[in-house]
């Protein structure tokens, strides 16, 4: 990996230093000449959009040509992450990817898999947390946990996505490294986290398992509490909130996260010129004032990071959907 | 008081002034492109907002979105292409009234309203915000559900034609809602194998086709129209204010209609609109003029769509719950300005919170010279043959629907509504029917599916709670009152035959 | 396109039955009673109810008669009769079909072009609609816009 990473730094200096010179030779400008297109498979307006929308502007301060978002929405983020997928492997044509594209094949709904890019940098997790009521009896997230083993299954009823996304995974994977079957808490399929928290304040859910900066807005209101994170690491905004690890003992932790790749079989130049602004892009004081303010978590992948963390991901979603019924084939 | 002042301070300066005025143009003409959305105007401006001020960010939020959605009205009323789900419960009427040479009279309606209506729905979050937040927090599902059903029901009322057409009609929408994978079981439904159709038919695509690719079929096989008078402009306002008082009572209930339903997130301003339109139609003295170009239910539902969206930023500020997609980028600018929703933005922050309720003042007051220039501009669509006209409007279609998603799928399926929404008009079965169950449909779904997994399949809950129970006793009434309205016509006209 | 009560009512019977037993296909979710079945069955029954209602002629009373067209068709209407209805969604079709290739200029044109001839407009107006519009459309959307219209053989001048 180091190696790589050299190999990877010396290629992209070469780039920079020598390319201008090449260029009566090969009829070849530096990289990028004209406008890039970075590819959003999720609508205006939401958090992936937002997250792409800064690093664009943010990257073509420091390449010094556009970056356009264009969001390429439609069958549930599988349209537009083809479409990055199916790019013109030029460095032009890249993309903002997300968790969705370690779940999708395996509900069968698209070939499309985390090797069918080129990684270039992850940019954000955000672990789920684990929310009730705020005059819920459970005061801490061993009571609850108790509770849901004695309960009868399918008596606790939690939400914060669709059925089989990515929060009703951290939700069956917790439930599977307690030795409970995946389906013992109910789930009540909701349109997004937030209408999920809403219902968790008008006390139609017992427990919503959606990330914490999501369901932020309502604990911060006095309507809800934060028990648990499931990540490795407490989240520095929210430091009164302990992990699963150290409330119960279980290392389980899956979150939803989002990077930036190209296409497949983009010239290993570009994609490491890509991945060095990105890196200055992640470092820069706009982009940590942006992640804070809206409680998005930082973690940074370079590519080959990011691969493996896909592959770490891709494996896990693979094991909890099929743990709770919703893989096929 | 201090905090008012230290309020007027933050928006007299020089920087929101100019963040006001140049994003109140960019809304206004964003807006009136067909396909381009009030939604997509505030996204792009969100990389903007990062390098402005706290006031100043919001202020071009707010004074967007507010620009677009009634700017989103001109294509609507001049070329039949709604710009929202909202504004299609009026696009009809609107479009109608253009017909009959009264182009003015409509877009000034749907301005002055609008604006009366932001305004309403400001003071009304000035004044009950927490109030209004209690009461979109009770909402369950199980509420939801019998509102959407009562939004649902607005399908025989909205239209003019036999009732049972009506239901099939809205019927079919429903059955396009099926569509896609976005169903509480996650399952791809009716998707044959293709991939642009699991997300599901998306409303705006299906709308610009009923609407404005049916209107375009029917001019290719019909004479043109002869032209349409040619009227002295006059003042719009004036005509707006004879208006005003003859339907002050609609107004108000329009207005009322609108903040209740918009402070509930996810039901917001198209569900607003349509019920609005659909009340005033039902207690309307004339009901048989709407929809022949009858200013009333434009009245109505133009003063709820805009004070929902008012309304909208209750849940939204208070507890970070999005209204609907325009709020839900609000609230991302709000965190990113450390104006974190919450009830202590009220308290802590509240200076910040009446700057923003000045910004809504100002931006609903701006509208009305900003817009009655956009009217007066757009009026020169209308002289134009319809032989050039028409196929302009063609290329709107396509190339808006492409601009939603730039997906081209998109404008294969404007073309197939084009074909459903004009086979459907030629044989009497009302679009905006359709058009309701297209809108309503996956929420009618959703909410039932999930309250019955949380009552673990019993139906009491739907009756239990006190609000719910209200709103089922609404429905059942409203369903039981055409049934009874029938049978006494019915009897009397009986009567004289004995 | 009229067609009677008769025929859009069967449609509709087939149309339900279809839905309903595309439904029953559909498979259960684990931890749903009401699973993804039941919408589309119950709307399908819905529509088989309705279509057979509207078959027989059941609240045909309450339409509101339509208006009557005497006035001569133009252009094309005039030679295909009521055909000519479906050439826009064809040419949006059409679009889809071309425009990747032959780029949005072109397309555009041709589109604009053959409508308005359709629509009875003299080849003057008509060339001028397609030649002026698309330029004017692309500078508004693509250019001001940033939404990615294909260049295809013709990219725009600016």
């Amino acid at each position: 990996m180091t190696q790589f990473t050299r190999r990877g730094a010396l290629a992209a200096g070469a780039l920079a230093g020598f390319a201008p010179l090449a260029r009566p030779a090969l009829g070849q400008a530096r990289y990028p000449a004209r406008p890039v297109q970075v590819i959003v498979p999720w609508g205006a307006g939401g958090g992936t959009d937002a997250t792409a929308r800064i690093v664009a502007t943010l990257l073509e301060k420091e390449m010094g040509q556009p970056f356009n978002v264009v969001n390429r929405t439609g069958g549930s983020g599988v349209v537009g992450h083809s479409a990055i997928a199916q790019g013109a492997p030029d460095g032009y044509t890249i993309g903002m990817i997300t968790v969705e594209i370690c779940m999708m094949h395996w509900q069968g709904l698209t070939e499309l898999k985390r090797t069918s890019y080129t990684p270039l940098a992850l940019l954000n997790e955000d672990p789920p947390g684990v929310q009730v009521n705020a005059s819920s009896p459970y005061q801490d997230v061993k009571a609850l946990a108790d509770a849901i083993k004695a309960s009868r299954p399918g008596q606790f009823k939690a939400s914060g996505t669709g059925q089989g996304g990515i929060w009703h995974l951290a939700l069956a994977g917790w439930l599977g490294a307690m030795g409970l079957r995946a389906d013992h808490v109910r789930w009540v399929p909701s349109n997004g986290a937030a209408p999920a928290m809403q219902d968790l304040a008008a006390g139609g859910v017992d427990l919503v398992t959606c990330s914490v900066p999501e369901a932020r807005a309502i604990i911060e209101a006095g309507r809800a509490r934060s028990l648990a994170v499931m990540a490795p690491q407490r989240n520095p905004q929210f430091p009164n909130v302990p992990t699963l690890n150290e409330a119960l003992g279980i290392n389980y932790s899956v979150g939803a996260w989002r990077g930036m790749a190209a296409p497949l079989n983009t010239p290993p130049a570009i994609a490491q010129a890509l991945t060095a602004a990105l890196q200055k892009v992640w470092n820069s004081d706009e982009f940590k004032t942006f992640m804070n303010a809206r409680g998005f978590g930082m973690t940074w992948g370079d590519a080959a990071g990011f691969a493996a963390h896909m592959e770490r991901t891709d494996a896990n979603l693979g094991a909890a959907m099929r743990a709770a019924g919703l893989a096929r084939g | 008081m201090n905090a008012v002042l230290e309020a007027f301070q933050m928006v007299a300066t020089t920087e929101v002034a100019i963040a006001i005025l140049a994003s109140a143009v960019y809304g206004m003409v964003i807006g009136a492109l067909p396909g381009l959305t009030a939604t997509m105007a505030t996204a792009l401006l969100v990389p903007v907002t990062f390098y402005l001020s706290p006031i100043a960010a919001i202020a071009t939020i707010i004074t967007s979105s507010a620009m677009a959605i009634f700017s989103g009205d001109i294509p609507g009323a001049l070329m039949r292409i709604p710009g929202t789900p909202a504004s299609a419960a009026y696009t009809d009427e609107a479009y109608a009234m253009t017909r009959k040479g009264q182009a003015e009279v409509a877009l000034g309606a749907a301005l002055w309203f609008s604006a009366i209506g932001g305004i309403v729905g400001t003071v009304a979050l000035m004044i009950m915000a927490p109030a209004l937040a209690e009461v979109a927090l009770s909402f369950s599902t199980y509420e939801y559900f019998w509102l959407s059903f009562l939004g649902l029901m607005c399908a025989t009322l909205v239209a003019r034609s036999s009732p049972i057409k009506a239901i099939a009609a809205a019927l079919l929408g429903l059955l396009v809602t099926c569509i896609g994978i976005e169903n509480p079981g996650g399952v791809p439904r009716f998707t044959f194998g293709m991939t642009d159709l699991l997300g599901g038919i998306e409303p705006l695509p299906a709308l610009v086709g009923v609407f404005a690719v049916s209107e375009i079929m029917r001019a290719m096989t019909s004479a043109p129209p002869p032209p349409i008078p040619h009227r002295p402009l006059g003042s719009i306002l004036a005509g707006q204010w004879a208006l005003t008082r003859r339907y002050n009572k609609q107004m108000w209930r329009g207005n009322i209609v609108g903040v209740l339903i918009g402070a509930l997130p996810g039901a917001g301003a198209d569900m607003a609109a349509w019920i609005a339109y659909a009340n005033s139609k039902r207690f309307s003295k004339e009901p048989e003029k709407f929809g022949t170009g009858h200013p009333e239910g434009l009245v109505e539902s133009g003063a709820a769509n805009n004070s929902a969206l008012a309304g909208g930023w209750v849940p939204a500020t208070l507890f970070g719950i999005p209204g609907d997609t325009i709020t839900a980028i609000a609230i991302g600018v709000l965190y990113m300005k450390g104006l974190n929703p919450g009830p202590t933005l009220f308290t802590e922050k509240a200076s910040s919170m009446y700057a923003l309720y000045i910004v809504f003042i100002i931006a609903n007051i701006l509208m009305i010279p900003l817009g009655i220039v956009m009217i007066r501009l757009s009026r020169h669509v209308l002289r134009a043959p319809r032989a050039a006209a028409m196929p302009l409007i063609l290329l709107l279609c396509a190339v808006g629907a492409f601009a939603i998603g730039n997906n081209p799928f998109a404008v294969v399926l404007v073309a197939v509504f084009g074909v459903i929404g004009y086979v459907m008009e030629r044989n009497g079965y009302p679009v905006a029917a359709l058009v309701l169950g297209i809108v309503m449909g996956t929420m009618v779904e959703q909410t039932f599916v999930t309250s019955l997994i949380k009552s673990d399949g019993a139906l009491l809950p739907f009756f239990e709670r006190p609000v719910s129970a209200g709103l089922a006793a609404l429905t059942i009434a409203a369903l039981a009152w055409p049934v009874l309205v029938w049978m006494l016509r019915r009897l009397r006209r009986a009567e004289p035959a004995r | 396109m009229h067609l009677s009560d008769r025929v859009t009512g069967l449609f509709l019977v087939v149309l339900g039955a279809l839905a309903f037993w595309g439904g029953s296909l559909l498979p259960a979710v684990p931890g749903q009673d009401v699973g993804p079945a039941a919408f589309p069955m119950v709307i399908g029954g819905g529509l088989v109810l309705c279509g057979a209602l509207i078959a027989l002629g059941i609240g045909r009373s309450f339409e509101a008669p339509e208006a009557a067209d005497d006035a001569p068709p133009p252009g094309l209407a005039a030679r295909i009769g009521g055909w000519a209805a479906f050439l826009p969604p064809a040419l949006l079709i059409f679009y889809v079909l071309v425009s990747e290739r032959l780029g949005f200029l072109p397309t555009a044109a041709l589109m604009l072009l053959a409508t308005a001839r359709a629509l009875g407009a003299s080849w003057r107006l008509a060339a001028g609609v397609a030649l002026l519009a698309p330029l004017a459309v692309h500078l508004a959307f693509a250019k001001l816009l940033r939404v990615p219209l294909p260049d295809g053989v013709l990219p725009a001048p600016w």
